[in-house]
């Protein structure tokens, strides 16, 4: 089925009922004060009046509402290749999007929508970091058709040649078998063994909100402060840290496996004429678009239990305009076991990234890491101590474990530090525990930094950056020599072809 | 595609960014870093000075305070001439270089055709000195975009033509 995108069309009309909970949603959030005076001023005098309002106001949000989803229209202007969007009950806005600064159409569907069956589009482009444009309820088959529409217009203008001959239409590429799909018992594997840290933090985050909390409500006079430190630092504090700890990593396995279902459930990835169209997430499906000609970074992290269970992480990074949002903009694969990890590189590469010339680090990136996360921390914590906090020096132990563990993590992240270069890949080796090989194509390098620390002239070693649209690669304190020749080399390639980095 | 070949390269015989000579700033513009140095400190040195006149307690610490000012002012002064020292720019016939950093040595190189857009900045001192800024910016954020400071107006409004003529010509 083929929808006349030409002439301007409406949302879904249930979709008035999204407009209506946004508009309830945006009021709400401006008026909350308002809200809460009201309830707390709610006596005999003011009640009728309230009781009058309520269905004024309902009335008048659903009138807005239902004016927002008349005066919300889109068209595609086929004479001058832009999207249009048209929007406002009194300011009226009218939003053009030339149709190939278009980066990633993402269909998704919030619980609420999933309830009403309608799906929401955005549209973004490489300039800002907001959505540009963002249609909040139509109907999944025009979703999929308007989609299909814009990026396929896309192709038609950026690469006329060869890529618009393959055409495809829609409905094939819906009722197309998903390529990869990641089962429940791969999420259960990534929860069990990932983002250890990031959990520990929300977690102590949590801890220190609640003893916060309680020593506030203490100051209250409802619990005695002291008496409820006791309670915590005599007698069974061994037992209770023993029993802390083990109940401390069944929560961050929880919350992991919680997490990583909930984000990902449901991981389906589909092939659409060379592009890869991934569909994910448990409340509110997401679904994004990864173009092999705008990928610029692509990380692939393992740590030793996912080595065992045969699972990896794939980050995608695609060009965008800013730093902060590269970040944010990275397209997470969770547990892809090894085949499919090859064949997603294999499409997204053309081959699978061979390693080749291994650059290490000198020794005294070591001793830089050791310096900055061991000596200094610790020559810090005794000038504290001994000068005004002497009870400070009890926590000895706490030293001694932080100062083996962060060694062990110094040690290995030294040893795991690599930077592999073959002629159309360079590999990044980084990492203690989780070990993560950031890949880049030299084509798609922007720039090349080279830094040199005047005292490590005569040691040849020194420092490289690759600015990609996708953030940066660096590697530090290696043979200068051979990173001199091979910016060289990258410079070379660079300018003498004309490849397209995007 | 006649003219097609596709030999090893030598990855010796390349042209080395290394190699190449840089261009130092204009002499104005460390006559402009001593501007700016002078309006901080004396911005620094007034409100030394109110300090001592309002506060009795730091009266009595006034010589070492004194010596401290200025110290300070003599470090940054010197490190301010080392970075005008080691700031210099280079074009080349593919790519521009330029090099800057006091205690580390940075060079970073953007060739023509990964250039997204160039622009000229004149500050309001710089304008009676006769000096402009050169920003060049990639699509690589803000880390790998270029600022050459200090370039003579007419030479900058030509390197400006340049590179635009250059971006022009990948097009």
């Amino acid at each position: 089925m083929k929808v006349d995108f030409s002439q301007p069309q409406r949302q879904s009309s249930i979709g008035v009922l999204i407009m209506f909970f946004d508009t309830i949603q945006e009021y709400g959030r401006a008026l909350w004060p308002l809200i809460v005076i009201g309830i707390f001023k709610f006596d005999d005098a003011n009640r009728l009046y309230i009781f009058l309002s309520i269905p004024i106001i309902f009335i008048t949000i659903g009138i807005i509402a239902y004016l927002k989803y008349r005066n919300f229209t889109f068209f595609i202007d086929n004479e001058n290749s832009e999207f249009v969007v048209t929007e406002g009950v009194f300011n009226k806005t009218r939003t053009t999007i030339q149709l190939h600064k278009i980066q990633q159409v993402n269909i998704k569907q919030s619980l609420l929508q999933r309830i009403i069956g309608v799906h929401a589009l955005d549209v973004d482009t490489a300039g800002t970091n907001d959505k540009e444009v963002s249609i909040k309820a139509v109907s999944h088959e025009l979703a999929l058709n308007l989609k299909s529409v814009l990026l396929d217009n896309i192709r038609k203008v950026s690469e006329n040649e060869t890529v618009a001959s393959e055409s495809f239409d829609v409905q094939n590429a819906i009722s197309e078998q998903p390529f990869i799909s990641i089962s429940f018992l791969s999420l259960l594997k990534v929860g069990i063994t990932s983002n250890y840290i990031r959990s520990l933090g929300l977690l102590l985050a949590f801890f220190v909100t609640t003893y916060d909390y309680i020593i506030r409500f203490s100051n209250h006079g409802i619990i005695n402060e002291d008496q409820f430190i006791n309670y915590f630092d005599k007698g069974f504090v061994m037992r209770f840290v023993g029993i802390l700890i083990v109940l401390l990593l069944a929560a961050i396995l929880i919350i992991n496996i919680f997490r990583t279902i909930v984000k990902f459930f449901n991981y389906q990835i589909t092939k659409q004429s060379g592009s890869l169209l991934l569909s994910f997430g448990l409340f509110a499906t997401k679904s994004t678009i990864i173009k092999p000609e705008k990928v610029q970074i692509i990380s692939v992290t393992q740590n030793y239990f996912q080595k065992k269970f045969d699972i990896l992480e794939l980050k995608i990074k695609q060009a965008t305009s800013g730093e902060k949002e590269a970040r944010k903009q990275a397209i997470e694969i969770p547990g892809c076991n090894k085949n499919e990890h090859i064949a997603i590189l294999k499409l997204l590469f053309g081959e699978m990234p061979g390693k080749g010339f291994m650059l290490k680090p000198n020794f005294r990136k070591l001793g830089f890491a050791v310096f900055l996360t061991i000596v200094l921390p610790l020559v810090l914590f005794y000038l504290v101590a001994l000068n005004g906090a002497p009870n400070l020096l009890e926590y000895h132990y706490g030293v001694a474990v932080y100062v083996v563990f962060m060694g062990i993590i110094q040690y290995f992240s030294f040893r795991n530090n690599r930077l592999f270069i073959n002629d159309r890949f360079i590999i990044k080796q980084s990492g203690a525990w989780d070990i993560s090989n950031e890949i880049i194509e030299p084509h798609r390098i922007q720039a090349i930094t080279t830094s040199q620390l005047f005292w490590h002239k005569s040691l040849n070693i020194g420092s490289i950056t690759l600015h990609t649209a996708g953030g940066n690669v660096g590697f530090q304190l290696g043979n200068f020599e051979k990173i001199r020749n091979y910016a060289n080399l990258w410079l070379y390639e660079m300018e003498t072809s004309d490849s397209n980095w995007m | 595609m006649e003219n097609f070949t596709n030999e090893t390269i030598d990855t010796t015989q390349l042209p080395r960014f290394e190699e190449v000579p840089f261009t130092p700033l204009h002499p104005n513009y460390w006559k402009l870093t001593l501007i700016h140095l002078f309006v901080l400190f004396l911005i620094l040195a007034t409100a030394l000075g109110f300090g001592l006149v309002f506060n009795d307690e730091l009266i009595l610490y006034q010589w070492n305070l004194i010596v401290a000012a200025a110290v300070l002012m003599l470090l940054v002064l010197i490190f301010s001439r080392i970075a005008f020292r080691k700031k210099g720019f280079a074009f080349r016939n593919h790519d521009v270089l330029f090099r800057s950093g006091i205690i580390a040595t940075n060079t970073i190189v953007i060739p023509y055709n990964r250039v997204q857009h160039v622009a000229l900045h004149e500050g309001f001192i710089s304008r009676y000195l006769g000096l402009a800024k050169i920003e060049i910016f990639t699509a690589g954020g803000s880390s790998s975009d270029i600022e050459i400071p200090g370039i003579e107006k007419i030479q900058a409004k030509n390197i400006k033509q340049l590179l635009m003529g250059k971006i022009q010509k990948q097009l």
